[in-house]
């Protein structure tokens, strides 16, 4: 095992890119539960965003286009789970469980349809990488990091944006109230219900701008189930993150460089002993449990979080 | 200082299935069956707009399922890790609990079971089985429990804690079976384990002659076993009835003498021990070995398959049959009718989505023009 | 609704200029309002002037806080009309009430906990732009605070602060928003002694601002202090006797403790029972100190001292809120002593668990039967054996008897007059006197030796009420100790040998059934404690 494969610039260029999907959907978890509502669906709604996403640049050779369709599929399927939640007031775990697997199920279902087994065509309209001339002067790292896909600097960008919307704004506050006392916020005259519904429409956005990153970014192509759990890893960052963008950002960069490590260190070893990389990946789910069970600091979530609510006998 | 708000992880506070509608058409299997109804309808429009003929896709649905005896044993091998994994979640929903995890503690029950089986592959089968079947069952309930006690000791939400275990122990058997400690050369070319001993091998049960090349193997009867032991357990003892105490009535049990904390953990151990006991099958009856990736997901389908039955046994059984009759109906589909096996994962989550937006019985009941009441606990 | 605040008052204070106290500010008539079986409001009026403070007066359950919820928008009323300086109003939601110039300070506070105080202040009507300037707005609310005499820091988190702080905050969102008339529901339910003075002094300040406050209550000291006019509701209903005249209200200074309390609790005075048997000597339950917190961590009990002997009923009586059900947890295992000792028989049983206490011969009808006293989704049969479950009869070595059960809940259910008697009956189809009968006849079959009793017929018609009174008094007669809570004075005065009072978590005065007349209850119950003689 080498200082290089620990933190070579190689592994941190690869930590801000494995970081990026998950971030997404940990920006998507973090802005819907901050209304109070739990979304589970944010792993479908980032494979519905993958797969519409490659869908439409196969269409219509845009890449502008292909990511409209991406998110606004996410936003559909996220839609769902809002009239679900806010409406039916049914159970937000299960109606989004559902949705998760209606989404593997449906894009694997169109994807056999559509492009049967050869598998998505190869000349798919990719998102550019854009290099940021000013890192490139960073030392030792500036190279490699200032070299990714524009989907990670929007990332970065939406990270300050979301920060400073719930906390520097005024619709950001009322979010926040809405997500922890919504009674208190009708009261007040706020709009609970329909706050909620672009709480979570956005979260679907986010999410499914998190899956055409994997499908347009980085494999130019759509395979079943590709997003691999990372919606769920991402709802893992929100927690650790303390449902904050900020901290969602820096729980989505210690998971990304778990995974990072994990390539890097293949076939490595300390002394003879082989390094166990695969144990190495269940840091973050460990990391979590850890988080919400009270063993690293104190992590809550918005105090209405997952609580349907129910509003009063008027209007 | 004081304030009006208690802090609570992620998620809500009963379990779904818990609230039970009073209205008497509601509580028969009227609503599982229109559910299902309802989904492959949604199903048929799905196929007709890709441009298949829905009646001759359901049709091979169906023949792949029941179609010959060999195709009626494929869908009961289907069927019987969902029953056990069906119990499992259902028996965690009786206490008020949701275990996602069903998945990673079959799977965890399946790694025990396939190291001990290998381990001591040479013991004879009266040794060997017991070992197998313990390890199987013990592993499932020790992981299980891990999430009840953080619920009960901590109140963390057993929705994550099942969730992220899920993931730990898919990366732990990537570790095991990737050149890892239990990592074995074999023919199949894919990362695996070495194979259980003979004498922990589930004997397949109906002869050649009658049904060639069947792998109906004696799983079922542990299954049936299960299902028998799921009602005896929950209506015939006093666990049970504690446990369903707690599930319907917490509070009103809590002041009776029971204690929902030590029943949370109670109630996850045997959930996971459940779910260990559908892995060890799925190792001791169908694959004779561990390897990576092995479970269809099981554990997921098994969501749907405890709410659909209703938590009941009867219930679990058919909803199990169900999608074990998917499973199996939906490859012969695919290759038949070229509409794609993925079809019947939309018609499962459409189920699921329809049982949890209780759509069924609000339409229902608007038509009626009433409200539906619950008699929540 | 959509006049703007401002025109609305300009034109409210030139009518006060012109016509100082013709018209009323506000006039409530007839409001009725039902939520399902429950007629909370039976046609209820309420006239308050401008610049007065007026209490509107009532135990739990008259139908105060439903008034003002109504009045509020929170609720909308099945029949009766609200005018407003003159003018009939129609209510949709808070809004509407906030831009008449109506603003609710709520017994459960309305903020939320992790904001700061003047995020609170300001929330829903923040009156910038979109970014949120917490200088401005922190600013906004120091000058407010000044204005009125009230103070606060507009910075510190609403979850960091003590709850008579908090309850500033709900008071400057009302001043915020520019209310004329201030609607404090149980204000002091939740303040100590000097908080109390502290928020008396504010009440003071805003009349004197030009503000109209209207006080709910069921507290006679702050009604004595602080109020010019009262009105007093009873079980939904407007209700005063004055020489037989019926009269709207009552002016403070015109009248005493003694009369307000005869109207809030008392109707004709009941005749007392007697006794059948006098109670016994040995004493089974005895409390000292106990001490104990509520749910949210503010003391509960603070020091409770009886003793209960067999063959005794001692009524608990108080309005509710005052720390009965803590101690009934406390009694039962379910909330933790902090302080004092319970014995039972001479066993020290403050520290065990409900199993354990029950295995004691304590027996237990809770004050909610359908949350903690049944499980509703089970049986009759079920329920009867609730605690029970796991021995004999029921259960041997390890597994339930199902006939054994069924023919016990058959024979409970009919001694108990369970109606329908049918054992498998699901529990949660049954009438509120059917399910307090299965309760009572899960906990009194058995002989046990102290009965822990909390408003056992709440919610329950008289036939059923008459029911539940008679086996109590067939336990007493037994030999059993009984610990009857309860806020139906009657209820308490017809069962109890003795009556013990609870006011903010101390009992205040322990009376003997002969001598504890309505009206000396309704005294001890609002707090008015009397005279050392």
């Amino acid at each position: 095992m080498t200082i290089d494969q620990l933190i070579g610039a190689g592994v941190l260029a690869a930590t801000l890119r494995l970081a990026t999907p998950i971030l997404l959907a940990a920006l998507g978890g973090v802005v819907s539960e901050r209304s109070g509502v739990v979304n589970i669906a944010l792993e479908g709604c980032m494979l519905v965003g993958a797969f519409f996403g490659v869908v439409a640049a196969d269409q219509s050779h845009s890449v502008v286009i292909a990511l409209l369709a991406a998110v606004a599929a996410g936003a559909v399927l996220a839609g769902i789970h809002a009239v679900a939640a806010i409406h039916f007031r049914s159970d937000q775990i299960v109606s989004g469980m559902a949705l998760n697997i209606l989404a593997l199920g449906l894009t694997s279902y169109l994807d056999y349809q559509l492009y049967g087994t050869t598998g998505t065509p190869s000349d798919l309209a990719g998102v550019p990488d854009v290099e940021i001339g000013l890192l490139a002067g960073v030392p030792y790292a500036g190279d490699a990091i200032a070299h990714q896909n524009a989907i990670v600097w929007a990332s970065l960008v939406l990270v300050v944006l979301i920060q400073l919307f719930l906390f520097r704004t005024i619709p950001g506050l009322r979010l926040r109230a809405v997500g922890e006392h919504p009674r208190a916020a009708e009261t007040v005259g706020i709009a609970v219900r329909r706050t909620r519904y672009w709480a979570v429409l956005a979260s679907g956005v986010l999410a499914a701008l998190g899956g055409a990153y994997l499908s347009l970014s980085v494999a130019h192509s759509f395979t079943d189930g590709m997003t691999g759990g990372r919606g769920f890893i991402g709802l893992a960052a929100m927690i650790f993150g303390r449902w904050t963008p900020v901290g969602a950002l820096v729980a989505s960069l210690i998971f990304g460089y778990g995974t990072a490590l994990s390539f890097s260190l293949q076939g490595a070893s300390i002394g003879d002993v082989r390094v166990p990389v695969q144990l190495l990946s269940t840091l973050p789910y460990i990391l979590t449990i850890l988080a919400v069970a009270g063993f690293v600091g104190r992590s809550r979530p918005p105090a209405a979080d997952g609580i349907p609510y129910e509003t009063e006998g008027h209007a | 200082m004081a304030s009006n708000t208690q802090a609570t992880p992620t998620g809500p506070a009963t379990a779904p299935s818990v609230r039970q509608p009073t209205a008497q058409w509601a509580r028969g299997p009227a609503v599982p069956i229109a559910s299902v109804v309802f989904a492959l309808a949604i199903g048929a429009v799905l196929v007709l707009l890709s441009g298949h003929d829905p009646i001759s896709a359901y049709a091979d649905l169906f023949r792949g399922a029941f179609g010959s005896p060999y195709d009626i044993t494929e869908t009961l091998i289907q069927t019987i890790p969902l029953v056990l994994a069906g119990l499992s979640v259902a028996v965690a929903f009786r206490t008020g609990l949701f275990n996602i995890g069903a998945e990673s503690q079959l799977l965890i029950g399946a790694v025990a079971a396939g190291a001990v089986g290998a381990r001591f592959a040479d013991l004879p089968g009266f040794l060997l089985f017991p070992m197998v079947l313990a390890a199987g069952i013990g592993a499932g309930a020790a992981w299980a429990a891990i999430a009840g006690y953080l619920k009960a000791a901590r109140g963390v939400n057993e929705v994550i804690t099942t969730i992220m275990q899920n993931y730990i122990v898919v990366f732990v058997m990537h570790w095991l079976l990737q050149n890892g400690p239990m990592t074995a050369p074999n023919a199949l070319g894919t990362p695996a384990s070495s194979p259980i001993g003979a004498g922990a091998v589930l004997p397949i049960i109906i002869p050649n002659e009658l049904v060639p090349l069947t792998r109906l193997h004696a799983g079922i009867f542990l299954a049936i076993g299960a299902v028998v032991v799921f009602w005896f357990l929950l209506w015939r003892t006093p666990l049970g009835y504690e446990l369903r105490a707690v599930g319907l009535g917490a509070r009103a049990a809590a002041q009776a003498g029971i204690d929902p904390r030590t029943h949370t953990v109670m109630a996850m151990a045997i959930a996971g021990g459940f779910a260990g006991l559908a892995g060890m099958i799925q190792v001791t009856g169908v694959f004779h070995r561990v390897f990576d990736g092995f479970s269809a997901g099981y554990g997921f389908d098994a969501i749907a398959v405890a709410l659909l039955g209703k938590n009941s046994p009867i219930g679990i059984v058919l909803a199990a049959l169900l999608f074990g009759a998917f499973a199996r109906g939906g490859s012969i589909m695919q290759a038949n009718a070229g509409v794609s096996s993925q079809l019947v994962s939309v018609i499962e989550a459409i189920v699921l989505f329809v049982i949890a937006a209780e759509l069924i019985v609000r339409l229902l009941s608007a038509r009626r023009g009433r409200k539906p009441v619950e008699a929540i606990a | 609704m959509t006049v703007s605040p401002q025109t609305e008052r300009e034109r409210g204070g030139m009518a006060t200029a012109v016509a100082a106290e013709s018209v009323p500010l506000l006039e409530m008539r007839g409001i009725r309002k039902r939520f399902g079986d429950l007629e909370a409001l039976k046609g209820v009026d309420l006239t308050v002037r401008q610049g007065e403070i007026h209490a509107l007066v009532g135990e739990n359950g008259a139908g105060k806080s439903t008034l003002m919820n109504v009045l509020y928008g929170l609720y909308r009323p099945d029949a009766g009309t609200i005018a407003f300086r003159g003018r009939p109003v129609h209510l949709t939601g808070p809004r509407d009430a906030i831009a008449l110039g109506i603003g609710m300070i709520h017994q459960h506070f309305m903020l939320v906990p992790p904001l700061s105080v003047a995020e609170n202040v300001v929330l829903g009507d923040e009156r910038s732009g979109p970014v949120l300037a917490e200088r401005v707005i922190e600013d906004r609310v120091r000058e407010l605070e000044k204005r009125f005499g009230i103070v606060v820091d507009p910075a510190a988190r609403v979850e960091d602060i003590p709850l008579g702080l908090q309850q500033r905050v709900e008071i400057l969102k009302v001043l915020y928003r520019g209310s004329e008339l201030l609607i404090f529901d149980e204000p002091t339910a939740v303040l100590t002694p000097q908080e109390v003075d502290e928020l008396f002094d504010i009440v003071r300040g805003l009349r004197d601002e030009g503000k109209t406050l209207i006080l709910i209550t069921h507290k006679l000291r702050e009604v004595m202090a602080v109020t010019d006019r009262i009105t007093v509701l009873r079980g939904g209903q407007n209700v005063v006797l004055r020489g037989g005249q019926k009269v709207a209200e009552l002016i403070t200074k015109d009248t005493n403790p003694a009369e307000i309390a005869r109207a809030m609790v008392g109707r004709e005075l009941k005749e007392l029972r007697a006794r059948a048997t006098p109670p016994r000597e040995q004493v089974v339950l005895e409390v000292r100190g106990l001490q104990a917190r509520s749910d949210r961590g503010a003391p509960a009990l603070q020091g409770i001292d009886f003793t209960v002997r067999a063959g005794e009923i001692l009524g608990v009586a108080g309005v509710g809120g005052n720390g009965q059900s803590e101690l009934a947890q406390c009694l039962l295992g379910l909330r933790k002593v902090m302080g004092g000792t319970i014995h039972i028989g001479g066993i020290d049983i403050s520290r065990d668990d409900p199993k354990r206490t029950r295995a004691r011969g304590v027996a237990y009808v809770p004050e909610d039967r359908r949350i903690e006293g049944l499980v509703l989704a089970f049986t009759v049969a079920d329920n009867f054996i609730l605690g029970k479950h796991d021995h004999a009869p029921y259960a041997r070595r390890g597994v339930l008897d199902p006939a054994t059960i069924l023919k016990t809940g058959g024979r409970l259910a009919a001694e108990y007059d369970v109606r329908p008697p049918n054992p498998r009956a699901i529990v949660a189809n049954l009438s509120g006197g059917n399910q307090q009968k299965v309760v009572l006849g899960r906990e009194l079959s058995e002989q046990p030796k102290l009965i822990v009793v909390s408003q056992p017929t709440r919610g329950l018609d008289i036939a059923a009420t008459e029911y539940v009174h008679e086996r109590l008094l067939e336990q007493r007669g037994r030999g059993a100790a009984i610990l009857l809570i309860s806020s139906e004075l009657d209820e308490i005065r017809g069962l109890s040998d003795r009556i013990a009072v609870m006011y903010e978590g101390r009992i205040v005065a322990v009376l003997d059934a002969a001598s504890a007349t309505e009206e000396r209850l309704g005294l001890l119950m609002a707090g008015h404690t009397e005279a050392a003689a």
